[in-house]
């Protein structure tokens, strides 16, 4: 169920999928009944506030979580399932990473793990971060920007089919990121399918298609350019708020900044819930 | 110098004790409860009856004691029983060494005569010689009973009545075996326990905390093979810790005087020459089942702590009552009845046990004790494998 599938299938059959995915944690709906389908080769980016239930979302995906409701489909397999984790890359959205271990052995033991162990697939995710000339170093003495591209080359080591990427572009310089960017559509190209949690704005329009989330529902999804125009405005935060119910010109929304662009006032209920996620 | 910056620093910290409900309570609560504890300990410590085996030299006066010792046997407030009389110390010994009586005690049987010629007769006391705690009580009630006896067996006439010199002979080690002798076996267990246990919990902690725990779980690895990979790890370095330590303990390299620009160095000795009777493999193979449990123990109390702190927290909780209760400072059977229960849940009292049966005792393989142990420990640290492999949460496998 993890084979290729023939290009004919491709086009049809979803590689990621959820049915009325559903998490409670009490009282708390984190996912509240998402429908995906994410087809093999694209780029989607799932955007909303912190809280909004993005990591969830994905830690159901990735088999991290079992879902109180609903289904969750990779690459046509029911998840959680063991099997489906050797075909999925998850960067979470801490480094996740051995910092009194060398950049090598950080990989080799992710590798490993995966039973995936070659020197070769070893040397090419660091000339792809850019840190063959560091293999030896400990993580422990990377900047923060090193680290956060050892992390990701970890995810990647395995060449996974279906990559989930929990804010990964956080603390990596514009430079870098570019290159990350064209990296994942390199990826893409080769059939890789890529959720790139984020609720960073800007990088929004380098996705295929985007997923708006809020209070753990789809509020939103199409190209970029579909969401401004159905919101009316050319604005992708903008269209977020509008999407979401809110009034941009009505209530004294606070000035979104990257990190928060849901921050705090207005009369939503509910607010954001930080840290009602994790 | 601002008073207000010092304030400030204070401040600051006793906010930050305010939202840690655990260390207010570590440093308020455990103290009582420990200090509870070793009070209960020491308040109810019980009086054991010490069991004796009576060497007779025959003839009256070797009867005469025997009914003297009898006498004392009786009274309650004694402590004291009596198994069947033998004729030889050879015998005493061997009775000693099964543990059907704690202790031999052996008159000249030319008593009399010493008596009468004015001298101070000398008794063997025979002990095993393996634990100096439980023996300095069994000495005690001993000494109270032969007080007695020593009354009865004076002759009228004879002022001051004639007290016996007392001769110690053990079993096991020699009679004046150091305090180290005895506690050798007791380092091999508490160390190997205490790091392993300290290093794997702030170790497993930073898995969780640092999401490699979570990245790990998003691999097909499962959550024994987690737990394997973690005790045989931290297994391997166990291994070498007990492996020094043994080394140390039982041998020990004489450094002589030498010069140095003029100056002699003192004499002098690495490693503490502990005689072992028994096995070292068989020493070492408890002390490395004792770590198994303690490496799972501590991913599983890794759990329950958000910072490497609070794992240092759990010291007083997991090593404290182990130190107290698992019969290294009073033997386990004169504690509270409770307590004694509480200390036949204890790793540690299984691996004191079977350490100081082996490398005391000598015994090997084909010990029931050394058998028990050994179960027992391997029980323990499987029911800690199970329970840290069920603290690892993944919805897959």
């Amino acid at each position: 169920m993890t084979a290729t599938p023939t290009p004919a299938a491709a086009a049809t059959a979803p590689a990621v999928e959820a049915v009325g995915l559903q998490k409670h944690f009490g009282g708390l709906r984190a996912v509240d009944g998402i429908d995906l389908a994410l087809s093999p080769g694209r780029i989607y980016g799932l955007l909303g506030p912190n809280g909004s239930g993005k990591t969830t979302l994905i830690r159901l995906l990735s088999g991290l979580a079992r879902a109180t409701g609903g289904e969750a489909r990779i690459l046509g397999t029911k998840m959680p399932s063991r099997t489906a984790l050797a075909s999925i890359g998850y960067m979470p959205q801490a480094e996740a990473i051995y910092p009194d271990l060398s950049v090598g052995e950080n990989l080799g033991f992710f590798a490993r793990l995966e039973g995936h162990a070659d020197k070769a697939a070893i040397d090419r995710v660091l000339d792809l971060v850019e840190l063959r000339d560091r293999k030896g170093t400990p993580a422990l003495e990377l900047s923060g920007g090193m680290r956060r591209r050892l992390s990701l080359a970890c995810t990647l080591v395995h060449e996974p089919k279906v990559l989930f990427l929990d804010e990964p572009t956080v603390g990596v310089d514009p430079a870098l990121r570019v290159q990350f960017w064209t990296h994942f559509r390199r990826l893409a190209a080769d059939g890789t399918t890529i959720l790139v949690a984020s609720h960073v704005m800007d990088e929004a329009d380098r996705c295929d298609e985007l997923v708006f989330v809020r209070h753990g529902k789809v509020i939103g999804r199409g190209t970029g350019a579909e969401l401004r125009a159905r919101a009316g405005t050319d604005n992708l935060e903008a269209a977020f708020l509008i999407l979401s119910g809110l009034d941009p010109q009505g209530n004294p929304l606070p000035q979104p900044t990257p990190a928060e662009p849901m921050g705090g006032g207005g009369p939503m209920p509910g607010g954001g819930r930080p840290g009602a996620i994790l | 110098m601002s008073p207000s910056r010092i304030l400030a620093i204070a401040r600051r910290i006793a906010q930050g004790f305010r939202r840690d409900e655990r260390t207010l309570g570590l440093m308020f609560v455990v103290p009582l409860v420990v200090t509870a504890l070793l009070g209960w300990v020491l308040n109810d410590t019980k009086d054991t009856v010490v069991d004796v085996v009576y060497v007779n030299p025959g003839g009256e006066i070797g009867d005469r004691i025997l009914t003297a010792l009898r006498t004392a046997a009786a009274d309650p407030d004694n402590d004291l029983r009596l198994v069947d009389p033998v004729s030889t110390e050879a015998e005493a010994v061997a009775i000693v060494r099964a543990g059907t009586a704690d202790i031999g005690i052996v008159v000249p049987s030319d008593l009399v005569a010493q008596i009468l010629a004015g001298t101070r007769p000398t008794f063997t006391i025979i002990s095993e010689g393996t634990d100096p705690a439980a023996e300095a009580g069994r000495f005690g009630t001993l000494q109270s009973a032969l007080a007695d006896i020593a009354g009865e067996l004076a002759p009228p006439g004879v002022t001051p009545p004639i007290i016996p010199q007392v001769e110690r002979k053990t079993v096991y080690l020699s009679p004046d075996a150091s305090q180290v002798d005895v506690l050798a076996p007791i380092f091999l267990g508490f160390f190997g326990y205490f790091f392993v246990f300290l290093l794997t919990g702030v170790s497993f902690l930073r898995e969780r905390i640092g999401g490699t725990l979570e990245r790990l779980l998003a691999t097909p690895v499962t959550r024994f093979e987690i737990v394997s990979g973690y005790s045989l790890g931290f297994g391997a370095f166990a291994t070498i810790q007990v492996v020094v330590l043994t080394l140390f303990i039982l041998n020990s390299i004489e450094v002589p005087s030498f010069e140095v620009a003029g100056q002699q160095t003192p004499a002098f000795s690495i490693g503490l020459g502990v005689d072992s009777a028994g096995s070292p493999f068989l020493a070492f193979a408890i002390a490395l089942l004792l770590s198994l449990g303690a490496v799972n123990l501590g991913i599983f109390l890794s759990t329950f702590a958000r910072t490497e702190l609070q794992i240092i927290q759990f010291i007083p909780l997991v090593i404290v009552p182990q130190a107290l209760l698992s019969g290294i400072l009073w033997p386990i059977e004169r504690l509270p009845d409770v307590l004694q229960v509480v200390a036949h849940l204890l790793p540690l009292t299984y691996a004191v046990e079977g350490l100081r049966e082996v490398m005391l005792k000598g015994a090997d393989l084909s010990s029931t004790v050394v058998q028990t142990d050994l179960a027992v420990l391997a029980g323990i640290a499987l029911f800690f494998v199970v329970l840290a492999s069920a603290t690892i949460k993944r919805e897959v496998a």
